[in-house]
């Protein structure tokens, strides 16, 4: 492989005066498939060289929509004189013709520094969907067997796919009896007639969406469905949005889908895990969200339609169908909709969005794989610490109560808790580290144990601490596992822990996703 | 005049592939043996790895683990299962 600083071997149309990326990609390999679509953003500052056969790399410029200067490369020849290990490999090449640097796979950081080589903004959003970054596959020209000149995936990561099918519904028949019967939950839905989803999708070809109805915006596990914009927005009408509320469904889709969410675990999962949408920023008044008394309930068109619109797409698209598999023992009545919005206006530390990175100005979705609310009343505490000391005890049963070190809770703080917090000088993350560090399970409910119930087996794993003069397990592995929301009514003082499902990169992280 | 729906369902096409015929004996075959990392799957599989090599005479046991229940296979874990003769997952607790 060429290093920095030696000349690049010929390219066909590879001319001097000006920096150009050689990309190295194999028609089948997922990672191209994500990666190069990327590079359109870039012009003519592009060559591709395809590893394989005409007919499958034509399919691939197709199907990927790919605009930049694609070669083929019969027999290997520029791939073996460049040597990259795996695909996608790109290389920068200088004006003057030396190679300045490589890089391998799917990188976005790496991708927008090669923008910027080339005078271009960022091509790679962090928030589209994507990975941050996600190795490539072994190089064609180094595989024991080659697969031969028609290698080639028959299911590519196209980006647009086919307009959805015109159902019709026979005269006489009622159209929400036809959609209960052939789509949706146990719910009624609003029939997706064209008419309202071209309303819907009049509102994703605007700014700041611009995504035309074929275009695919994610793809929904389990099945891996492809969420066009056509059919995001006929589910967004089954549930009854407005027509606005796509531009908080399109980023709530692929906030849904990046891989570090896992809603394919999420589906599927025995647990009662359901994706609570927690709304943020301005957009929560200009499209009616709602924060306070009964947050978690029945009281705004937009909470009750966004978080059924995802539950929609989840299934008609991804597949989870609650009877097949997704095999939730018991369920959650989230699975309808599960959507707050954060009460910034009583919450005197930082949001949510803003703890998480986004400015206040911004709006964001965040999404959590987590249980039904627990309640935790607490109407006699005088002090911030005992109202804590109170919400310890309930987080110290998420997931089970000898189960430590495992799981994540949302702390959902009502606004009369708050505000004696407040008045004790808490901060957002003061609060977060005094529940943390005094939420344990006792050392003496692990000992004379003889079944060995869940928990027992990871006690080598957990952290002694004393809590209260007493020998205790640490619940949680650290104070960023719990995530702190004011959100409810002014009256009552009830807070609420969200217990999570699996956790961290072997299970479901918290995302969030901005909506613009 | 009949009312036209937009289908929100999904459409997209999978290439599917015809399973393999089922093995009329486990004697003389390379089988694997996948643990998902649930606990207790590693109990079942040892004891039918045992099974597998005392009753049956299987020419080989390949056991592999995913490294969490929770998401698919990579592909690593595919490529040592790749080639066998059948495999058994263990799925639950």
């Amino acid at each position: 492989m060429p290093a920095p600083g030696q000349s690049a071997p010929p390219v066909p149309g590879l001319a001097s005066g000006r920096p150009t990326l050689i990309v190295f990609f194999e028609t089948d390999c997922p990672t191209c498939q994500l990666a190069l679509p990327y590079l359109n953003k870039l012009g003519a500052g592009v060559i591709g060289i395809s590893q394989d056969s005409e007919a499958a790399t034509r399919e691939f410029v197709r199907q990927m929509g790919i605009t930049f200067t694609v070669q083929l490369d019969p027999g290997l020849k520029i791939t073996r004189a460049y040597g990259p290990q795996s695909v996608p490999t790109i290389f920068l090449v200088g004006g003057d013709g030396v190679v300045q640097r490589s890089l391998e796979g799917f990188d976005k950081a790496g991708l927008n520094e090669l923008a910027a080589a080339l005078g271009h903004p960022p091509i790679a959003p962090e928030h589209d969907g994507a990975p941050a970054w996600k190795p490539g596959c072994s190089s064609r020209h180094l595989e024991p067997e080659s697969a031969g000149p028609d290698a080639g995936s028959a299911v590519l990561l196209r980006t647009t796919a086919e307009p959805a099918t015109r159902l019709s519904v026979p005269d006489g028949e009622d159209p929400f009896a036809f959609c209960m019967e052939h789509f949706g939950d146990a719910l009624p839905v609003i029939p997706p007639t064209e008419e309202r989803v071209q309303k819907m999708l009049a509102v994703c070809g605007l700014p700041p969406l611009n995504l035309g109805p074929r275009e695919i915006v994610a793809r929904v596990p389990p099945v891996y469905g492809e969420a066009t914009v056509e059919k995001i927005a006929a589910n967004a009408v089954m549930a009854g949005c407005a027509p606005e509320m796509m531009r908080v469904l399109v980023p709530l889709v692929r906030a849904a889908c990046d891989e570090r969410f896992n809603i394919h675990g999420v589906q599927a999962t025995t647990h009662f895990a359901a994706p609570l949408v927690i709304v943020n920023g301005p957009v929560r008044h200009s499209l009616g969200f709602w924060s306070k008394q009964n947050v978690f309930s029945n009281v705004a068109r937009a909470n009750s339609t966004l978080g059924r619109a995802l539950q929609l797409v989840l299934l008609n698209i991804g597949g989870g169908r609650p009877t097949g598999i997704d095999m939730s023992a018991l369920g959650n009545p989230g699975k309808f909709s599960y959507c707050i919005a954060e009460n910034e206006e009583e919450n005197p530390w930082e949001p949510l969005h803003v703890a998480r990175g986004l400015s206040s100005g911004q709006s964001a979705v965040t999404l959590f794989a987590g249980e039904p609310p627990h309640g935790v009343s607490e109407h006699n505490a005088r002090r911030g610490k005992t109202v804590l000391k109170n919400i310890c005890q309930a987080l110290a049963t998420v997931w089970s109560y000898r189960m430590c070190m495992m799981h994540e809770a949302v702390v959902v703080l009502c606004p009369e808790h708050v505000k004696t917090l407040h008045r004790d000088g808490f901060t957002r993350q003061q609060v977060r580290e005094f529940l943390f560090e005094n939420t344990g399970t006792p050392v003496r409910h692990y000992e004379h144990e003889e079944d060995r119930g869940e928990g027992m087996q990871l006690i080598p794993h957990y952290r002694e601490i004393m809590i209260d003069g007493e020998r205790c397990y640490q619940k949680f592995r650290a104070p960023e596992s719990l995530h702190i929301v004011v959100s409810g009514g002014t009256a009552g003082k009830f807070s609420a822990v969200i217990g999570s499902w699996a956790t961290g990169p072997t299970g479901s992280q918290m995302v969030t996703y901005e909506v613009e | 005049m009949p009312l036209t729906l937009v289908s929100p369902m999904n459409e997209t096409v999978v290439k599917a592939s015809a399973p393999p015929a089922r093995l009329t004996s486990p004697a003389g075959k390379k089988i694997g043996l996948l643990d998902i990392s649930k606990p207790g799957g590693s109990f079942f599989l040892d004891r039918l790895e045992q099974i597998l090599r005392e009753r049956y005479q299987v020419a080989e046991i390949v056991r592999a683990k995913k490294p969490t229940y929770t998401k698919n296979a990579p592909d690593a874990v595919i490529e040592q299962l790749r080639g066998l003769d059948a495999v058994v997952e263990a799925l639950a607790d």
